[in-house]
């Protein structure tokens, strides 16, 4: 089994999948996943729900027993481990705090149940505290009365206080608003350099893994996808379902090969061996005559995005969006032809 | 034109009223006990506590209320297993008999309480029990026992069960999961259970007369002597009863209070 | 968390229930075959029982009872009705009290509280009659050892288990609902035919069902307050068992008493769903 690790190298992966399945009577939720996770790697799986993610993490933190495959940490098979043997820590996406107690009694838990002086625990709570950017006089408050953010913070440092070796996060982020998650977003990734931790996430959001990980990987129906870095994702999806990921994009069925496919009337120089969907970012199309290959559309309809404007063209038969930076070049109206551009270079191929 | 101080005043009218009306047998009670002699007249010639002073010296009185104790404490020991058991397996967790248990469990509240005693009573002679105190702990546990389980079982909706695998996630083992994350969330409702075990048993007349046989706690002692053999200890004894289990509930809710502080 | 422990933790109060409530209740049934005035389990089945029942003229306290219990449902469930609307829309600490004080009597035992009924209504000396005879000069009758003191004595025992449910089903009713159909243009009586009712119909129909099955067997009312005037079917059962030394014919009344019990528990309690009443 070849460790793909960023940079290449042959270390002892902190987390070995081998073949994991998990089966619920005819049902199977995870199917054979294999894979290496490099040491202090922020690895994130992104899929839509019932995708397997979810039951993929509990296998992996031990709240469930895969049917078939293996599991190492560090090279030790902890397949039939439980998870309260397991040195890892796992950030629910209720968060799970216990409601009952305070911020301090939450996150001395896992020290309490090895045993350690409170003395003890008390000075690696305020550690956690200082360094999850909570105040130190929370240390007595109660859960119940902590703001959304603040829970999270204190979910986080209650899963570092027990000292894993890997961290994992179901969703955490999900119920929160825009603002609160961008910030949590950030917050995280410094965690992560901070502490060098390997933190394996999932979330339903690409957007999300891209800000925070090394890697991602795309599952679908209980396998994975797609393994790689977030540019290798965004820019070279493996298929539609992937492509499908980023949002909003053009996808274009492609007839003939070489320099004959074909789109709307004109010739598009595809490789020898393209897929058969031409993938297009709308942020790849331009107003006017800057890309090789240029067309002329109908306006449908123009979105204010903010920072950027959306347009609905129509060329010929073909719906097709744009997005075009705000401040760039003149406002086009419902009804107006206009000429639009896009580099060959920017597509990509994918098979189905 | 009724205005709105109009309907409010209407609406405080309506309450006050429904409580005096519930209050005024209560009351009466009392004012009742205010007087020594053997025939009722009100309002009472001569007002005197003397009948507490008889009460409080007779040993029936506390013979009776011995029997009540008793048998309310052992009725609270099983509602509170029964009930926590019980509501684990109501609320907590999902299995296959589930809704089968959860009707089980509900059917002997919606069932005429004295039908129960009667039916509890034939059982018992036919297998030649005698009746007494005992069974009529049994047979005020039926009814209190599913009242318990509903109480503690309310506890567990909107209970995260998350946090049972986080404890898990983190360290701790089954045993310690119970105690440092489950038993906490059901405490209040143990806690109130066992308030409301204790009251409903202490009171509870209808089970207890067909049940008690020869023993006779203290509502039974009360609805003898209410038809015949009248005599004015009966009013005191009743306050004496019903101040005594209102003062064991207030105990508990400071103690439980002074407890949360520590 | 891999073994199931739903059922075991089930076993210990399912096993108490069908000990000493299922077992009992088909002991009963039984025994409600067995021959007139025997006292064994061991005689022939036969339906002699039932047959009296209705022709030694049981049938009486039985209407009786099942009468009471439907005057007393009703009586109770239009008092309970504007009490717990009160209750809810003037929600917050004074309602907090004053549910709290409702609640205090059920708490009381029934036979402290009969019996100050009883001393209440009581003619000439009473409480009612005696103050009123002292201080205005007026005299009354006595409506004690009459069927209405007995169906006064269970309105009273019973309102708070009449309330209670309907207050949890009141509070169902979602305010927006309400001002919805307002602004649709409902009237007071379209209110509440056509939202109040149906959204508040579980708690109401709970609390109907408990109040009609407890005042079914109602039996220390009609023995403290209704006197000779009124025999329940409580108290034919228990006088056929101690009296008359009829246990086969004490079980058959229970046994009919149960299933007019079941008649109105079953259909009920089939399509409430006792768990999203508590969810919410």
């Amino acid at each position: 089994m070849a460790t793909v690790t960023p940079e290449g190298g042959t270390a002892v992966p902190a987390l070995s999948l081998q073949e994991i399945t998990r089966r619920f009577g005819a049902l199977t939720a995870v199917d054979a996943v294999t894979l290496d996770i490099a040491e202090g790697e922020f690895f994130t799986i992104v899929g839509p729900s019932g995708s397997g993610k979810s039951t993929l993490v509990r296998l992996l933190a031990g709240l469930e027993v895969p049917t078939a495959g293996t599991l190492l940490l560090r090279g030790e098979d902890i397949t039939r481990q439980p998870a309260n043997q397991r040195p890892t820590a796992m950030v629910f996406q209720s968060l799970a705090l216990f409601d009952h107690r305070s911020v301090g009694q939450n996150i001395e838990f896992a020290m309490k149940m090895k045993g350690v002086a409170p003395q003890a625990r008390r000075e690696r709570v305020l550690e956690l505290l200082s360094l999850l950017r909570l105040p130190e006089d929370y240390y007595d408050r109660a859960v119940t009365q902590c703001s959304g953010g603040e829970r999270q913070r204190v979910a986080m440092a209650r899963a570092l206080a027990s000292d894993p070796e890997i961290l994992f996060f179901d969703e955490p982020l999900s119920a929160l608003d825009y603002r609160l998650r961008k910030t949590l977003e950030v917050e995280l990734k410094e965690l992560h350099q901070r502490t060098g931790k390997t933190f394996i996430y999932i979330t339903h959001s690409l957007e999300e893994a891209m800000v925070m990980s090394d890697r991602i990987a795309i599952m679908q129906e209980g396998r994975f996808v797609q393994v790689g870095t977030p540019q290798d994702i965004y820019q070279r999806p493996r298929n539609r379902f992937v492509a499908g990921f980023m949002g909003e994009v053009n996808i274009l069925a492609i007839r003939g090969r070489g320099e004959s496919a074909k789109f709307a009337g004109l010739g598009l120089p595809a490789p020898e061996v393209a897929g058969a969907y031409a993938v297009l970012r709308p942020e790849a199309l331009q107003a006017g005559d800057g890309g090789r290959v240029r067309f002329d559309a109908d306006v449908v309809q123009r979105l204010m995005l903010g920072s950027r404007t959306q347009y609905h063209l129509r060329v010929g038969d073909l719906g097709l969006i744009a997005e075009i930076g705000a401040g760039v070049g003149n406002l086009m109206e419902p009804g107006q032809r206009a000429r639009f551009s896009f580099d060959p270079d920017d597509i990509a191929w994918v098979a189905e | 034109m009724i205005c709105d101080r109009h309907v409010r005043y209407l609406k405080a009218v309506w309450i006050g009223t429904i409580i005096l009306l519930l209050y005024i047998p209560i009351v009466s009670v009392v004012l009742v006990s205010l007087a020594n002699t053997r025939y009722m007249r009100f309002p009472h010639r001569v007002w005197s506590v003397d009948a507490y002073r008889e009460a409080v010296d007779s040993f029936t009185t506390w013979s009776i209320h011995l029997v009540s104790l008793k048998m309310a404490l052992c009725v609270v020991v099983m509602a509170v297993v029964l009930g926590t058991l019980g509501a684990m397996a109501f609320a907590r967790y999902d299995w296959r008999g589930r809704s089968v248990f959860q009707r089980l469990i509900v059917l002997p509240i919606f069932f005429p309480q004295p039908v129960l005693g009667l039916a509890l009573l034939l059982s018992f002679s036919a297998m030649g029990i005698t009746p007494g105190w005992k069974t009529a702990v049994i047979a005020h546990a039926v009814w209190i026992v599913p009242i318990v389980t509903l109480v503690i079982s309310i506890r567990l909706f909107g209970y995260d069960v998350a946090q049972e695998e986080a404890a898990f996630d983190l360290g701790a083992s089954r045993w310690q999961v119970a105690r440092e994350v489950t038993l906490p969330a059901l405490w209040p409702g143990i806690f109130s259970g066992a308030l409301f075990a204790f009251l409903l048993s202490w009171s509870n007349l209808p089970l207890s007369i067909f049940t008690s046989g020869a023993d006779t706690p203290l509502p039974v002692w009360l609805f003898s002597r209410t038809a015949t053999n009248y005599s004015p200890l009966v009013p005191a004894v009743a306050v004496i009863g019903t101040v005594i289990s209102a003062l064991l509930v207030v105990v508990l809710l400071v103690l439980r209070r002074i407890f949360r502080r520590a | 968390m891999s073994v199931r422990p739903g059922p075991w933790l089930a076993a210990p109060t399912a096993l108490f229930l069908l000990a000493f409530f299922a077992m009992p209740l088909l002991i009963v049934s039984w025994y409600s075959l067995m021959p007139p005035r025997t006292f064994s389990m061991l005689g022939t089945p036969t339906l002699a029982n039932y047959g009296a029942a209705f022709s030694d003229g049981y049938e009486k306290p039985l209407l009786w009872s099942m009468l009471g219990a439907t005057l007393t449902t009703l009586i109770c469930a239009v008092l309970a009705w504007p009490t717990a609307k009160i209750l809810h829309a003037h929600a917050g600490r004074a309602a907090s009290i004053i549910t709290a004080l409702i609640a205090l009597p059920i708490f009381i035992s029934e036979s402290v509280r009969l019996f100050g009924l009883s001393m209440f209504l009581m003619p000439r000396g009473g409480i009612l009659a005696g103050s009123l005879n002292a201080w205005f000069d007026i005299q009354i009758g006595s409506i004690l050892n009459t069927r209405l003191a007995a169906l006064l004595g269970m309105i009273y025992v019973y309102f708070p288990f009449m309330l209670f449910p309907l207050l949890l089903g009141v509070s169902l009713i979602p305010e927006d609902r309400l001002e919805a159909a307002r602004d649709l243009g409902a009237g007071r009586w379209a209110l509440f035919r056509e939202i109040e009712l149906p959204l508040a119909a579980p708690g109401l129909m709970i609390g109907a069902l408990l109040t009609f099955v407890l005042c079914l067997g109602a039996n220390a009312e009609a023995a403290i307050l209704g006197g000779r005037a009124v025999t329940v079917i409580s108290a034919a059962i228990e006088q056929r068992f101690s009296y008359a030394q009829d246990w086969p014919m004490g079980a058959a009344l229970t046994v009919l008493v149960i299933l007019v019990t079941a008649a109105v528990v079953w259909p009920v309690l089939r399509r409430v769903d006792l768990n999203r009443i508590i969810q919410r």
